[in-house]
């Protein structure tokens, strides 16, 4: 057994952890504020490889794999966890495309994709709820030589800004999964959500009235849409989200830690106090078994598991990074005191990304009937 | 453009977060990357060192280099400036003909600033160090700026050349993960002081001429004195203080 990282690995981490000391920790607080959908640094992440990190090169990717791009996500959402969530939604698109895409929309789309010139949204969440998207409500009618989708989606992450959406939409029984780029009439993004974490980060509802695509649009098999979605919402959605929880608990960990070494209670400073010792102790000792259950998970992708396969592994990866690092940002809060809630010392913003990570790509209750199904059968 | 880049691994690059590389030697680096994006040819990354050194030339390749040799053999250790120069310099005649040669002016350790000046020496070229800014206007020529304590000076110089670069002259890009992925092909050459030709009683330690006697560490500490009462009292007892001193 292994537990090493390769040399590629190892510098990667080291990389991304001085891009995003150097060009993310003086915006961080700022961006959050703002609410604004970070594009430059966006851009700056798909410049290094970051975006197709799980593409192949044929396509624009850097191919390095999942473990590669679960490091990468935690280094970035160590300092910023709303650009580590781009990184965690942005490539589920590009894995839709690349597993099941024809041809012609790889070569079409992919390039573009993996250099951020364009972005990419998957909407399959409705407002009858995102965890059985099997009762979604949205139709696509075969018309003609092309597809007419109606109907309405929700909490769609990026929905605003991007310039191709995978939408999945019932036809008949069966569901479909089509491109809908920006601009195709009867396509709008009427609003935008509020959300309390990860602000900017744009979630949005997302449209469709008589929308006409061309039958080349059609992403993957008939019939195959909502598996092909699931399956990257497993593969990528979820371990990306795993990673954006490590780094989220790493970087609460760390500034607790810091400020418990400054600052001085009874003439020595708290983090000699076993009370405040323990605390920093759980988080530590929590964020190693976090790190290992979901390094393992995207391991498993990179050894050639299918996401089915890996998709017990993959569901106790998000679902334990997920409460860990509420929990981490909850008790960073606590040990700096009347410090934790206030925005200079970037603990309370971590602990309201955090919380975003709940329902991100399943509810924690999700992943729990994702185990249990692989416990009892 | 044949170039050749001298790289320093700095101690703690084992930290994450932190370049293997020294800080100058970076901006050699990024130096020498630009000039070949500009005039084509080749960036050799070269260094001396223990086997750890080695994760400054898989950075460096990751950056952008096309070749890394590393000249690691235990009997260079213990070397002072002028047996590093000396093996550098074996180490770059074995490479074959280069037209110019990159480095830091000093390392983040010692800061001799010697190694440099050393090694053109070694090579028959002109040296120009302490070098802010550089402009090729030519493929054979460049334009120095060189930083002084008060202004700066401009050099031109021909190639082939050696030329030793400062703080601020660029920003150092990062690696990408085309760039690591690319750095495993690429591979590593080692030599040591029988495939560099060299006689090993004139590397490391044995070729020093310099021994290193005792290290001390200097603290600056500010004498403080504090005046207190009513400021025009406390003001008139600074100043006396500072008469008394010789300050004044």
């Amino acid at each position: 057994m292994d537990f090493g990282l390769t040399k590629q690995q190892e510098m990667l981490r080291n990389v991304v952890r001085e891009f995003a000391e150097a060009e993310l920790a003086p915006h961080a607080a700022d961006l959050d504020e703002r609410g604004e959908f970070p594009l430059a640094q966006a851009r700056r992440t798909a410049e290094l490889g970051l975006v197709g990190i799980v593409t192949s090169p044929e396509y624009g990717g850097s191919g390095m794999g999942h473990l590669a791009r679960m490091i990468a996500i935690e280094e970035v959402s160590r300092v910023y966890p709303p650009l580590g969530f781009f990184l965690q939604v942005a490539p589920m698109g590009l894995y839709i495309l690349e597993t099941a895409g024809t041809e012609d929309q790889k070569k079409k789309y992919l390039p573009a994709l993996c250099r951020a010139e364009k972005f990419i949204a998957t909407a399959v969440t409705e407002p009858t709820g995102g965890s059985d998207p099997t009762a979604m409500q949205s139709t696509a009618r075969a018309e003609g030589d092309g597809w007419v989708l109606n109907g309405r989606k929700v909490f769609i992450t990026i929905g605003e800004v991007a310039d191709l959406v995978v939408v999945v939409a019932r036809t008949d029984d069966k569901f479909n999964a089509f491109l809908v780029e920006k601009g195709t009439p009867g396509f709008e993004a009427p609003r935008r959500e509020k959300h309390a974490g990860l602000r900017s980060i744009p979630v949005s509802e997302l449209a469709f009235t008589e929308c006409r695509v061309p039958k080349e649009n059609l992403v993957g098999q008939e019939g195959r849409g909502l598996a092909v979605a699931l399956a990257a919402i497993a593969a990528v959605g979820r371990t990306g989200v795993a990673g954006v929880a490590l780094g989220v608990a790493q970087g609460s960990y760390e500034a607790a830690l810091k400020f418990a070494r400054e600052r001085k209670l009874y003439g020595k400073p708290i983090a000699d106090l076993q009370a405040i010792q323990f605390m920093l102790v759980d988080m530590n000792v929590g964020i190693e078994a976090a790190r290992l259950l979901a390094y393992k998970a995207a391991w498993l992708l990179d050894q050639g598991k299918s996401p089915r396969e890996a998709g017990a592994d993959i569901a106790r990866a998000k679902l334990y990074t997920v409460y860990l690092a509420n929990d981490v940002a909850a008790k960073a809060v606590e040990v700096l005191g009347a410090c934790g809630t206030t925005p200079e010392y970037h603990v309370i913003r971590r602990l309201r990304d955090g919380l975003e990570l709940l329902a991100a790509a399943g509810t924690q209750q999700i992943m729990k009937v994702i185990i249990g199904g692989s416990i009892v059968r | 453009m044949e170039i050749v880049v001298c790289v320093r691994r700095v101690r703690d690059g084992a930290e994450p977060g932190r370049s293997a590389i020294g800080p100058l030697e970076r901006h050699a680096l990024e130096e020498a990357l630009r000039l070949k994006e500009r005039f084509g040819g080749r960036v050799t990354a070269l260094t001396m060192g223990s086997p750890p050194a080695g994760r400054a030339l898989e950075e460096a390749l990751a950056a952008g280099a096309d070749r890394a040799v590393f000249l690691c053999d235990a009997r260079f250790a213990g070397a002072d400036t002028l047996a590093t120069a000396r093996t550098l310099y074996y180490g770059i005649r074995r490479l074959g003909p280069c037209d110019l040669v990159l480095c830091g002016n000093e390392s983040a350790t010692g800061a001799t600033g010697q190694v440099g000046p050393q090694l053109a020496e070694f090579l028959g070229v002109p040296c120009v160090t302490h070098v802010r800014r550089l402009e090729a206007p030519a493929p054979d020529r460049l334009l120095a700026e060189r930083a002084l304590e008060h202004g700066h000076m401009k050099v031109e110089v021909r190639l082939p050349a050696l030329v030793a670069v400062v703080k601020g002259i660029n920003t150092p890009r990062l690696p990408t993960v085309w760039g690591i992925m690319a750095a495993a092909e690429k591979g590593i050459t080692v030599w040591n002081a029988e495939d560099l030709g060299l006689d090993p009683h004139l590397v490391g330690l044995e070729g020093s001429p310099t021994r290193l006697v005792r290290e001390r560490k200097t603290e600056f500490a500010r004498r403080k004195e504090i005046f207190s009462g009513p400021p025009e009292e406390a003001v008139k007892k600074a100043v006396a203080r500072l008469k008394e001193l010789g300050v004044l």
